[in-house]
């Protein structure tokens, strides 16, 4: 694994999982266009990402790798059923709006490699600030990359319509995502210390490591 | 015709250019072309045996527990996932320690997970349509990762912009390619 040295708040930023390791980013390139999509997934992504990560804690490090892969998803899929329901009542329409992709969250990369390669190496509570941090990071890029989508793709803000001279309605599509998702990555890349080299970035290919 | 015909569907169908599923699997497999065309095979090999397994928890499951698929599906991949290490334990032992990497990055991903959900809306209740779609799901993944590594050295090359150099432009790369999928539909 590489930066073992890393501070637990790197995650918002310098690691962020969406923009340094590009993970989990499925849902935010198809679903991500705009800022009611994104409440519903940050709702479900942190409740369930938070909610496996510290069950998974207490698996046996004994246990081989593949096992512990196998209970960390185990318990992802458990964390869902409860989630889905509260979230059906949250946000009513938006779940079916979403699709798979909100079943998806619950085997997202933070609980089936993450887990394992980063947070399950340190104590209790780094981990669980460092999951946090990891969390919020993206939570606040989703927001912002659906919040910017809405806007030129649709002319609106929460549903409501804000005053656009430009409408692309292509950067509401998933080929929109893909190029807007791109954007922000490189310039986050420009921003961020150390950024601008490639091997600076981490993400699930730590599981190649295993 | 036959062959443009089915070329357009397979397109038309695949699963990271138009739902963007296991693009994050593309990017971490795509470091090398050995990675990539095993990781790929070994993504085909889940999506077509998982197939098998998602058309009994979807025709046996009840109406009434469809928020336990997502526990059934992962149930079936975690069995899978025990087969795949095991066969390849006894097949070649001295490259175990290579092979299982594949098996470990393609198990539980959205390019694996992504495929067996969309499965019921893709074919009939027959389990071959079922296996079927399974198999094309893996064949589009092959197709993708075959065009991206077509761009793989551009994208990467000194000319592109530090900041925009590897991932970024990737992304933006696949954006284009998806969006002349679009197009097709």
């Amino acid at each position: 694994m590489r930066n073992k040295r890393i501070p637990p708040v790197e995650g918002f930023f310098r690691k962020n999982s969406v923009l340094s390791g590009l993970m989990v980013i499925s849902p935010i390139i198809v679903c991500g266009n705009t800022v009611i999509n994104a409440l519903a997934l940050i709702y479900a992504f942190s409740a369930i990402t938070f909610l496996s990560v510290m069950a998974g804690s207490f698996v046996p490090k004994k246990l081989p790798y593949g096992i512990k892969i196998i209970i960390y998803a185990i318990l992802g899929a458990l964390a869902y059923i409860p989630v889905k329901e509260a979230a059906e009542m949250f946000f009513p329409g938006v779940i079916d709006r979403i699709g798979v992709y909100f079943m998806l969250l619950a085997v997202n990369s933070l609980i089936t490699v993450q887990s394992e390669v980063k947070f399950y190496k340190m104590p209790k509570g780094k981990m669980m600030l460092s999951l946090l941090c990891h969390i919020l990071g993206f939570d606040a890029v989703l927001l912002i990359i659906s919040a910017i989508r809405e806007v030129l793709a649709y002319g609106t803000f929460c549903g409501r319509i804000v005053d656009s001279d430009i409408l692309i309605s292509g950067i509401g599509m998933p080929f929109g995502g893909f190029i807007i998702l791109g954007i922000a990555c490189g310039i986050y890349r420009y921003i961020a210390p150390s950024g601008k080299n490639t091997d600076d970035f981490g993400g699930d290919s730590d599981v190649f490591d295993y | 015709m036959f062959l443009i015909t089915e070329l357009v569907a397979l397109l038309a169908s695949n699963l990271i250019l138009t739902q963007a599923l296991g693009t994050s699997t593309l990017f971490i497999a795509a470091g090398s072309k050995k990675n990539l065309l095993w990781t790929a095979i070994t993504i085909s090999v889940f999506t077509t045996l998982g197939a098998f397994g998602a058309c009994l928890v979807d025709s046996l499951l009840p109406e009434g527990m469809y928020d336990f698929r997502l526990l059934f599906y992962v149930l079936i991949i975690g069995i899978l996932y025990i087969l795949l290490l095991t066969v390849l334990y006894f097949a070649d032992r001295r490259d175990f320690s290579t092979t299982r990497k594949y098996v470990h990055v393609s198990a539980f991903n959205c390019a694996v997970m992504g495929t067996l959900f969309t499965l019921s809306d893709r074919a009939d209740t027959n389990m071959l349509d079922y296996i079927y779609a399974g198999a094309e799901a893996g064949t589009g993944f092959i197709f993708a990762a075959f065009v991206f590594t077509a761009a793989f050295s551009r994208v990467n090359s000194k000319d592109v912009p530090a900041s925009f150099r590897g991932f970024p432009a990737s992304l933006v790369y696949l954006g284009i390619i998806s969006m002349a999928i679009y197009a097709l539909n």
